[in-house]
């Protein structure tokens, strides 16, 4: 946190350098928009920046002033010169602020809720701002400051002094090789131990200086669990974070360019795209949102994907919010496709929301975002899967990285593969594939799959290639493929810098590299080479969407009350739950779990002792509740196709199924609601309409307690004794049905668990 | 009018002129390793001390026939620019003088507003005529070379 702190520190304090200009500019014309904007950013900045490193001063400040900026953009607050000098005194506080920080110093807060107060009282009194004298810290201050132990201090270079030093450290490495070549014939030890030396110095000076230029794309995602937990937390939202590709490492340039944009994307998606817990179970999602922040190189480009999971941008509501603005363009508006609607999100000054929140305030400037990236050289893409979710892609140039890459021989000379991007590596006279020619060009076949497989003499039209005595296999987002080679080298980390457009030309290459044997590599860039061979990958997703449906019996596997490990399959266990002691009991001639009032029948069958049972398995079927008592739960695992069918044919053991190398029974959850007495017939509860899900999920403990059998759907011959809809849709119920209603206040609100049990006993007396 | 300093060299027998403020440096290639499926004129990469640079042979954009591939990939003379931030080394026959050069009007039978673009006038050498070349142009032409 302390690097992130002083980053900030020096960060703000350039901007501010930069922006005095600014300042002064927009003082002289306040109705520059230009001037405006930059400022904006800078207060936007900062009050994103002081959300995760905790420093609420800052933060009420910079989202005070940002407030009252964001009123002028939107033209709801002429800038006045009361509002400008309220603005300034908050810029001049800020910087302030942030030396007091670095000093290690407190500054009174004297003044900061005038400073405030300020900006509202603006159009009306001019004469009441607090003037507002900068404390500049004094001489004395100033020398303690630079006395204070263990203040890290740092200095800003410029790119291009590091790009000098690090190429002087690479023509150094390179001379030293062949130094050292020479000096092995020599056959001295004397000399041998001094290059030794020499060379040991040599590699941690590299080091070094790499370390000054180049960062792990890590260094980026460390400030993101914090970031996504807290933002999440502050609005009653629970997410998941999963961050891949982290060990990348990229130019520092541009990691620092992409920080501020990736803090407010995975701010924005946790504030605007991930739905409160409730609607996402009404939307049939996981009660825990998923973000995946995905770090990735393809081609010449490292491209970082931001995922979400929730509900995507409503393009309707965007439209009609910019229409709402500025009605002017209404034709303009009706004329655009969905891209081109998607892309209105990058407009400045645009809120998607219509309340603003003090995460993320307002729609966060996606246009302050778009632009950051743009300066980088990059661009910013979307994917809106609405009601699905929101993919923000970020592409930015890869100037200068370092990559695991394998070194293969093929075509006659040597390239380089991304790591990465590479499966396994194969040897083609082992046995374990078989290359077949199909028509023009080869299949292989590995462990029964078969690959397209790519050779690059004949991609590129050189000589007609050997049989190929190596095959890397090769995973891209869309599919897999065979590339074919000739040998194996060894892996090495190498510094990518890119090549030439002459030698971009070809499609198929994403940079080049310098190893310390002097002699440059070509980087393949691998879905170019599969786009250039005319590679389609249907055949891979097919076998995918097979895979996962093929995955879906999933069996919890249990500890019994008579020791044994069992299973059952997990679809049949509604909860786990923790009972009070004493609350089984055996009574009436059957086992009985009290909770809520009621009984629910327990599974005796393991010569369970009814007062030792702490744990056990809800069991819901077809209306039918059973408490299955266990020792503990221990995990979740796939349940294998094939099942050994038990001796005994009526017992409640469905068969054996091998987990791990174990035999183990899986206990069949209707042959224990077959060993039920009958519960007596109840009526029919019908959950109508659209929402019918929703309200399985939330009301059907409520409606069974009140003395119903809760059904989605009318079998034949049955009949419903009342219905449940929400409100518009009740009139379309086949029976009566009570009106449950969307909103607070109203009567039967849906989340009215007291209303509506008293609404269906009413309704059955 | 004063002339301004030139590089003379031999690409192909053609005595051509670089301007002396584009050259970066008069070099020595190595070997060259070659980038297959890059663009004609491209004969491959060669490592300058810890930077790589991209080895063209232009000689096709001059109208005579390019070296044979074996004797290409031997390396030998090249001239040194930055493009766009990339380094190219233009290989050529030799290297003869630099001197003061007043260019004058390309002949007018050379397409210099078309194929021959990076041509930027003519020197008078010795009992021959030098071409100027322009080397951004020159890279330009020679990276789109099929």
């Amino acid at each position: 946190m302390d690097d992130l702190l002083q980053e900030f520190i020096a960060e703000t304090r350039e901007t501010l350098e930069a922006l005095s200009g600014e300042i002064v500019g927009w003082e002289a014309d306040p109705s520059d928009r230009a001037r405006l904007d930059s400022i904006f950013r800078f207060v936007h900045t900062i009050k994103g920046s002081c959300g995760f490193l905790d420093l609420p001063r800052l933060a009420r400040l910079s989202h005070a002033a940002e407030d009252a900026l964001a009123a002028v953009r939107g033209g709801d607050r002429v800038p006045d010169s009361a509002l400008v000098s309220a603005i300034l005194a908050i810029i001049d506080r800020i910087g302030d602020l942030v030396e007091a920080i670095d000093a290690g110093e407190s500054l009174d807060d004297g003044g900061e809720a005038l400073l405030i107060a300020a900006l509202d009282a603006a159009p009306a009194a001019t004469g009441a701002v607090a003037p507002s004298t900068p404390a500049l810290p004094d001489a004395a201050a100033l020398a303690a400051a630079a006395q204070r132990p263990g203040h890290k201090r740092s200095v800003r270079l410029s790119v291009d002094l590091l790009d000098r030093m690090m190429s002087g450290v690479s023509d150094m490495v390179l001379a030293r090789n062949q130094l050292a070549r020479h000096l092995r014939q020599i056959e001295d030890p004397r000399l041998e131990a001094m290059l030794e030396r020499l060379s040991l110095s040599v590699d941690e000076l590299r080091d070094t200086v790499t370390r000054t230029r180049m960062q792990r794309v890590e260094a980026l995602f460390s400030a993101l669990p914090r970031l996504a937990r807290d933002s999440a937390a502050s609005l009653g939202k629970s997410v998941t974070l999963v961050i891949e590709g982290g060990d990348v490492e990229l130019d520092r340039e541009m990691i620092e360019l992409l920080r501020d944009p990736l803090v407010h994307i995975v701010r924005n998606a946790v504030d605007h795209g991930l739905e409160d817990r409730a609607d996402r179970i009404l939307a049939g999602k996981p009660g825990t949102g998923e973000l995946r922040v995905v770090a990735r190189q393809a081609g010449n480009l490292i491209i970082i994907d931001i995922v979400d999971d929730g509900r995507g941008v409503d393009t309707d509501r965007l439209v009609a919010k910019i229409l709402r603005d500025q009605p002017s363009r209404a034709a303009e508006l009706r004329g655009l496709d969905e891209e081109a609607r998607l892309r209105l999100i990058f407009e400045p000054g645009l809120s998607s929301r219509d309340e603003v929140t003090a995460l993320s305030g307002r729609g966060v400037g996606m246009d302050v975002v778009k632009a950051n990236v743009e300066q980088a050289g990059g661009r910013i893409s979307l994917v809106n899967r609405p009601g699905q979710g929101l993919t923000v892609s970020l592409e930015v140039p890869l100037t200068l990285a370092i990559l695991n890459a394998v070194l293969v021989d093929a075509a006659g000379t040597r390239f380089a593969v991304p790591r990465q991007s590479v499966d396994e590596i194969v040897a083609v006279d082992g046995g374990a594939v078989r290359v077949d020619r199909v028509g023009t060009g080869s299949v292989v076949l590995l462990r029964g799959q078969r690959l397209p497989m790519v050779a690059l003499g004949d991609l590129l039209d050189r000589a007609p290639a050997e049989p190929p005595r190596y095959l890397a296999i090769v995973s891209l987002r869309e599919g897999r493929f065979a590339l074919a080679l000739d040998g194996v080298r060894d892996t090495q980390e190498l510094v990518v810098k890119p090549a030439a457009p002459a030698v971009m030309r070809a499609g198929i290459y994403a940079g080049q590299m310098l190893p310390d044997d002097g002699l440059p590599i070509l980087l393949l860039d691998c879905s170019g080479i599969a786009a250039k061979a005319g590679l389609t990958f249907e055949q891979a997703q097919v076998q995918v969407t097979a895979v996962a449906a093929a995955e879906a019996v999933r069996a919890l596997l249990f500890l019994d009350v008579d020791g044994e490990r069992r299973l059952i399959v997990s679809d049949a266990v509604d909860r786990i739950e923790k009972v009070a002691a004493g609350a089984v009991r055996a009574l009436a001639g059957g086992t009985w779990l009290t909770v809520d009032g009621r009984s629910v029948p327990v599974w005796a069958g393991q010569g369970v002792v009814a007062e030792t049972v702490r744990t056990v398995l809800r069991l819901q079927a077809d209306g039918l509740e059973l408490a299955y008592p266990v020792e503990e739960a221990i995990e979740i695992v796939p349940l294998p196709n094939d099942l050994a069918p038990a001796a005994d044919p009526h017992g409640v053991i469905a068969g054996l199924a091998v987990i791990a190398g174990e035999p183990l029974e899986l206990v069949d959850p209707l042959a224990l609601f077959g060993a039920l007495p009958v519960a007596t017939e109840r009526p029919l509860c019908l959950l109508h309409g659209s929402e019918g899900a929703w309200m399985e999920a939330f009301l059907k403990p409520t409606i069974e307690q009140a003395g119903y059998k809760v059904v989605r759907a009318i079998a034949p011959g049955q009949r419903a004794a009342v219905a449940l809809a929400i409100d518009e849709e009740a009139d379309s119920a086949p029976t009566p049905a009570l009106r449950l209603s969307r909103t607070r206040g109203q009567p039967l609100y849906r989340y009215d668990r007291g209303a509506l049990i008293a609404a269906l006993k009413e309704h059955r007396a | 009018m004063i002339g301004s300093l030139h590089l003379v060299a031999r690409i192909g027998g053609c005595g051509v002129l670089f301007d002396a403020e584009r050259v970066d440096s008069v070099v020595e290639v190595g070997a060259v390793v070659p980038a297959p499926g890059a663009s004609a004129a491209v004969i491959g990469l060669a490592a300058m001390r810890s930077r790589v640079a991209t080895v063209l042979d232009v000689r096709a954009l001059l109208g005579v026939a390019r070296c044979p591939e074996e004797k290409r990939r031997e390396g030998g003379r090249a001239v040194a620019t930055i493009v766009d931030g990339h380094l190219y080394a233009i290989a050529v026959d030799s290297l003869e003088d630099v001197s003061t050069f007043q260019l004058g009007a390309a002949p007018a039978g050379l397409d210099t507003a078309g194929d021959w673009d990076f041509v930027t006038g003519i020197g008078e050498g010795q009992h021959e005529t030098l071409l100027a070349l322009d080397v951004d142009r020159l890279v330009v032409r020679a990276s789109a070379l099929v």
